[in-house]
């Protein structure tokens, strides 16, 4: 498989440290330990010589621990695996070095020897002191000065100081800007998830003024699709479904959380903030309805319905998960593992996971059917509904008070009010019918109901150990917490943004940053632990992570910075030197071109056609799907009733999301299933994909809606009818050569479909309906712009961020 | 042949095959569209076929899911003894401290009511609930002493195919084809069909990659409308149409190719001209009525159904084409005797033809073909079935079973696995394992031995751990392999 592949079929999971670029080279001086040493350690040698007691080997009665540097120089007996500066005594090299299998570490059934580079770092790093580091993301970030570039004519604000200053020292120069029409698209796609118009990318080219992309940048951070498309993400953090999982995998009422997300990035809420309501915003003081419904974001783990389950189980693993979504949304830290056992390669223990476990274990919810406990939430056309129902029965009851109380049965009803209470109980029935939606939300349990947290052996919830107290980890070195009283979710959630706490705004920062850029600062955004990799810009993450904090965890005013930069600006036409010196282009030596999200690929088409509904919020909808005729186990059929008006081309975040039946277009796209927090989407290229969107009905519709706007929009040429096409998809106008081809596909097409009148009219009106009389084009001409706007769809430009 | 001279000879066939842009499909259908010098940059890609680490016994394999899980005591397991106590309590330290489904106190012992009969030169003993099954016992390996950790169906499904009982680890179809890729690119690596109405306990999640690449899911195939989704061109375009449009995306891709130099845009256009090429191979390979209807017969199965029939029959059509696992899933074994179809009476009697003769039918198809010595066919439900009678139910008329996790019997066939064999017992009354225990992950361990895997080596980095299917357990169990 050539480079390229790897890199393009698949961007994710991926990536060497690019400090393997400015590793301290032979002779140089002492090689650092985070940098040089602690891979190979974390990699090689941790798993059995770690922070887990367990299995942990070798050394004396508590086993040999490298991860520490009194674990490592413990004397053994007269020796010690590490003694610093004398590479000669020490243990491990001897170890590493060594030729005979029953003493050669690692053991050969742990895969090859350690290289002769690694070999050598070592040595050398012992020789130097052995010195260890903490592990760079526990320790909390500093403001970095920012450095000096020569080429002081390039950089835009401090974040292209850093990406240039690496650049640089790499003897690699940046690329120029893109030209308006591209960074038009890049910029809308980004942040608004939807294209922009024609019209927008014309004013924008001719704004004369040197502030022009920041006027419109701010124009898209204050668009009415903003916060839509930012929730994207913190859906997928959330595993935010419309159905409850496992095998029935029933319908769940949560919208109104969504929407609650929704509002909170379009009003730029603060992220502190937005975390403590979310994690805890039932025990802030004076709690509003708001509030309460922020706290749905961990009532998002599944609930088991099947017949014969213990309700206490799935409970618990509802709380397993929400330790875990926790950990990975907020921290970038993988701590499943401590469910079960001592962190193998971070300082992590069992008991500090219970702690966390702890927090969580004394909401209200026990995994019912009912999902209670839930917060009623407004919504316009129920409560119409409720309230004119009520209006009827006051109505009544004013009427003959004694219709107020229910029939008894010592008590008879005069015969002529036997109608009048016919329809009361109608009425009643149907106001019973007629529920106000709800919310399933999180609430403390009071005293004498809270439950105790014990460890869970091997974490098997029925084999118990020692009863834990709540707490956060210590590792973090992170703020204290709580100087008196029981540590609950408030404190929890207010130590997450801590300004000490190592890890969040770093985390929070690098997500933004991968969204932009494709790749994280931190590739592996989902862990920061020792597993991880390590930033690629280290000081670029902490300025970063220091300016959200000083911005008052503003995310919008990151995101601004971030698409101001020269560095976002720069074309992504890469010189082929550089592709081959830098094929991931962590470097930023060019602009970023990243697949869109299933999302994005969905609303692009629907909006360049002119078919996308505007309408915000509420409960998901049903576009079209195809047909399975099964039924979930144990559940109903997974077949649905495709909305109707303008519900089938609403946003695709409002797309009704069952879990075991994820949306199969965008699933095809690798929209997860969100049964689990998702950290980072992988992005594939395959030939399903191309199904999808050449034949899925949705998007031959669009393609024939997209038609139709090109005859109507385009003029009377063909050529200009193609290049308007080309436009409302791509922003930039086609080259005289796209043109060219463009015009030539439409004018084969449509010699063919004349000669067959009924194709001509199955492709330009099925599903989207008649040919509008006005429009003036005859079937065989709209089916051929019909093709040539599926061709326009499915470029591979229009599946790229440009 | 030698195993590791055909293991050599494999490898040295698919570097060549691997280096000739996209190997001999790619180049017969660049003839059959008459393209000329200028052919398109074809790049290999995930689901290139990959050299097993190790010769394997099994090149694909098959998997027949009876959702619901099947009484295996009154299909596999026989116990006279159980018999002998029908209707008696359950010994109290048979139930003591245990949790059922929807059993509680005291439930009675339930002997099954089947025949049973000594099949083949082994003598295995099978019920008359599965006659075909009797002819092709000399190629099972019936494993008797199977047990697992879940007792209800989702998260016991998802134990079996992925390794945990929670949604989000990838399935075990999805790790073959990450190991092994596929070969035929024309076609989906990994396809799943689903009989009876109903999909898996675990949803997609039961066939999913989880946080494999998507491109390694399980691709739900149909009998029905599209064999894969979105196959088929639209109303009102034909292939030349189709072909058309395709050259004129890839050649506008060419353009911004040249333009740009983002080697993505290549990969795109093999994308496309893979999914024309589907958009031929899927339906002609789900179509079985090209099958004589001799070999119809032997399935029973009928043209235009989505029956385990029939979803067997294209089962072998899909390895026979390069498919490298097919994982056949059918409802309707949820034995626990709450309607008439649901007694291990006559209501077992009725489902499990739908299943023995097609299983039987695929067994001598595959042998036949010379394909069973390296396919891999594992039969199996999520559980075991209680040896006593279900709580809701042990007053009615119809005799069914409880969940059952600790003792519960599968069987192979194929792919290395010994035929003709039984491996382990259950104890008399069908309790517990008596001997020879096999772990779900001891199963997975196994299942990925015979297909050239170290279960400990078959790993993905995710969330800076390499994850495997068996988790951080599972042992080979040499008593299966031939």
């Amino acid at each position: 498989m050539s480079r390229f592949t790897i890199r393009f079929v698949i961007v994710a999971a991926m990536s060497g440290s690019l400090w393997a670029v400015a590793e301290a080279g032979a002779g140089d001086l002492a090689p650092s330990f985070t940098r040089d040493i602690k891979g190979v350690l974390s990699n090689r040698c941790i798993r059995c010589h770690g922070p887990d007691p367990e299995g942990r080997a070798g050394g004396g009665d508590e086993g040999l621990r490298l991860d520490t540097f009194a674990g490592a120089t413990a004397d053994l007996g007269g020796h010690a695996a590490i003694v610093p500066g004398k590479p000669d005594e020490s243990e491990l090299i001897a170890r590493i070095t060594s030729t005979d299998p029953d003493v050669v570490m690692p053991p050969p059934d742990a895969g090859d020897p350690l290289s002769p580079r690694q070999v050598d770092l070592l040595k050398r790093w012992i020789a130097s002191g052995a010195v260890y580091e903490p592990h760079w993301a526990y320790v909390p970030p500093k403001r970095p000065t920012t450095p000096e570039v020569k080429n002081t004519a390039w950089p835009k604000n401090d974040i292209d100081r850093f990406i240039l200053a690496r650049l640089e020292a790499e003897g690699l120069a940046a690329q120029p800007e893109a030209d308006r029409a591209t960074l038009a698209r890049r910029l809308a796609l980004d942040l608004t998830g939807l294209p922009p118009t024609p019209e927008e990318v014309d004013a924008f080219i001719a704004d004369p003024a040197a502030n022009a992309v920041e006027t419109f940048v701010d124009r898209l951070l204050a668009h009415d699709g903003y916060g839509e498309h930012q929730a994207r993400q913190w859906l997928d953090l959330a595993r935010y479904a419309d159905s409850a999982g496992y095998a029935d995998d029933p319908q769940r009422t949560i919208w109104g959380w969504r929407d609650w997300v929704v509002r909170a990035f379009d009003a730029n809420m603060p992220f502190d903030e937005f975390t403590i309501r979310q994690i805890a915003g039932d025990l802030l003081p004076q709690a509003t309805l708001d509030d309460r419904i922020a706290t749905a974001f961990h009532r998002n783990t599944l609930t088991n319905n099947e017949g014969g389950t213990i309700d206490e189980e799935f409970r618990t693993v509802a709380i397993v998960d929400r330790v875990n979504t926790t950990m990975s949304t907020w921290m970038g830290t993988t701590i499943a593992c401590a469910q079960c056992h001592d962190h193998k390669y971070d300082p992590l223990s069992q008991k500090e996971y219970f702690q966390l476990y702890a927090i969580l274990n004394n909401t209200a919810d026990a995994d019912r059917q009912n999902e209670s406990p839930l917060a009623e939430i407004p919504w316009e056309p129920v409560d119409a509904q409720r309230a004119a129902i009520k209006r009827e029965i006051a109505e009544i009851e004013t009427g003959i008070p004694l219709l107020a109380k229910p029939a008894a049965k010592d008590r008879p009803e005069p015969p002529e009010f036997q109608p009048a209470r016919k329809i009361l109980d109608g009425l009643r029935t149907k106001l019973a019918a007629t529920p106000a939606v709800t919310v399933p939300v999180l609430q403390e349990l009071a005293g004498d109901k809270r439950r105790v947290t014990k460890i869970q052996l091997r974490g098997n919830w029925q084999n118990l150990g020692d009863e834990v107290a709540e707490g956060v980890p210590i590792a973090f070195s992170g703020p204290p917490v709580a100087d008196a009283g029981r540590i609950d979710r408030l404190t929890l959630a207010k130590w997450l943004v801590d300004p000490a706490n190592p890890l969040t705004a770093r985390v929070v920062v690098n997500r933004i940053w991968e969204r932009l850029f494709g790749i994280g600062i931190v590739s592996t955004s989902e862990e920061f632990g020792s597993q991880g990799e390590l930033p690629s810009h280290p000081e670029l993450l902490d300025w970063l992570a220091a300016e959200l904090v000083a911005r008052r965890w503003d995310t919008k005013a990151i995101q601004r910075l971030i698409v101001t930069s020269a560095a976002y600006r720069q074309t992504s036409k890469c010189p082929p030197d550089l592709v081959a010196r830098d094929p991931e282009n962590r470097l930023l030596g060019c602009g970023p071109r990243v697949r869109l999200s299933a999302e994005v690929i969905r609303d692009q088409a629907l909006a360049a056609s002119g078919l996308l509904s505007r309408k915000k919020g509420g409960p998901s909808v049903k576009p079209p799907q195809p047909n399975l005729g099964l039924s979930a186990a144990f559940g109903g059929g997974i077949d649905w009733q495709t909305s109707t008006g303008e519900d089938r081309y609403r946003r695709a975040i409002y797309t009704t999301w069952r879990r075991s039946n994820p949306y199969p277009s965008m699933a095809t796209f690798d929209a997860p299933s969100r049964e689990v927090c998702t950290v980072r989407r992988p992005r594939t290229n395959t030939p399903l994909q191309a199904l999808v969107t050449l034949n899925d009905p949705a998007y031959v519709e669009a393609a024939q809606a997209l038609a139709r706007r090109m005859v109507r929009e385009g003029g009377a040429a063909a050529t200009d009818r193609a290049a308007r096409g080309f436009r409302l998809v791509l922003a930039r106008g086609p080259s005289s050569a796209e043109i060219e081809r463009l015009v030539r596909l439409h004018d084969d097409a449509a010699a063919d479909f004349r000669a067959d009148p009924a194709d001509a009219a199955k492709m330009a009106t099925d599903p989207l309906g008649p040919i509008p009389a006005e429009l003036g084009a005859d079937a065989a001409d709209l089916a051929a712009w019909t093709l040539v706007a599926n061709v326009i769809l499915n470029l591979d430009e229009t599946f790229m961020c440009p | 042949m030698d195993p590791i001279l055909e293991h050599k000879l494999l490898a040295t066939r698919r570097h060549l095959l691997g280096t000739m842009a996209g190997g001999i499909g790619a180049i017969a259908m660049r003839d059959l569209l008459g393209a000329t010098a200028a052919a398109p940059p074809v790049a290999t890609d995930l689901m290139a076929p990959k050299l097993p680490p190790l010769p394997a016994k099994a090149k694909r394999m098959i998997v027949i899911h009876l959702t619901g899980s099947p009484p295996h005591l009154d299909l596999y397991d026989h116990k006279p003894l159980l018999v002998k106590h029908d209707g008696e309590d359950c010994p109290a330290e048979t139930i003591a401290g245990k949790k059922f489904a929807f059993t509680s106190g005291t439930p009675k012992l339930l002997g099954t009511p089947r025949k049973w009969v000594r099949c083949g030169a082994s003598g295995m003993e099978l019920s008359d609930a599965i006659p075909n099954l009797h002819r092709v016992a000399d190629k099972l390996c019936l494993v008797r002493s199977m047990f697992t950790d879940q007792f209800n169906h989702a998260p016991a499904e998802l134990m079996v195919y992925t390794g945990s009982p929670r949604a989000g680890r990838p399935s075990l179809g999805s790790w073959v084809t990450y190991g092994l890729g596929t070969e035929n690119a024309n076609l989906p690596g990994f396809v799943t069909l689903i009989s009876s109405g109903v999909q898996p306990n675990g949803g997609t999640s039961s066939f999913g990659s989880g946080f494999l690449p998507s491109v390694y899911q399980g691709v739900q195939c149909r009998s029905k409308g599209d064999p894969v989704l979105y196959v088929s061109d639209p109303p009102g375009m034909d292939r030349a149409m189709r072909r058309k449009s395709l050259d004129a995306i890839k050649d506008l891709n060419e353009l911004q190719s040249r333009e740009l130099g983002n080697p993505e845009t290549a990969t795109r256009i093999a994308q496309y001209e893979l999914a024309f090429r589907m958009q031929a191979s899927v339906p002609d390979v789900m179509d079985i009525s090209k099958e004589p209807q001799a070999v119809l017969d032997a399935y029973g199965a009928t043209l235009g159904q989505s029956s385990l029939a029939n979803n067997c029959l294209l089962a072998r059509r899909l390895v026979e084409q390069g498919v490298r696992f097919v994982h056949l899933f059918d409802w309707g074994w949820d034995f626990h005797g709450t309607n008439p179809g649901e007694d291990i009476r006559d209501g077992l009697t009725k489902k499990a033809a739908t299943f023995d003769k097609p299983a039987a039918a695929l067994i001598e198809d595959l042998e036949q073909r010379g394909l069973l010595e390296d396919t891999l066919v594992l039969c199996t439900g999520e559980f075991g079935r209680t040896p006593f009678r279900e709580g809701r139910t042990a007053s009615g008329g119809i005799l069914g079973r409880d969940h059952y996790p600790d003792c519960y019997s599968i069987w192979m066939a194929g792919g290395g696995v010994k035929s003709g064999h039984v491996h382990g017992a259950s104890d008399d009354l069908g309790f517990k394992v008596a001997t020879d225990m096999v772990h779900i992950h001891d199963l997975q361990a196994t299942l990925l031995h015979l297909l050239c895997f170290d279960h400990t080596k078959l790993t993905y980095r995710f969330q800076g751990r390499d994850f495997r299917l068996t988790d951080v357990h599972g042992h080979v169990v040499r008593g299966l392999l031939a």
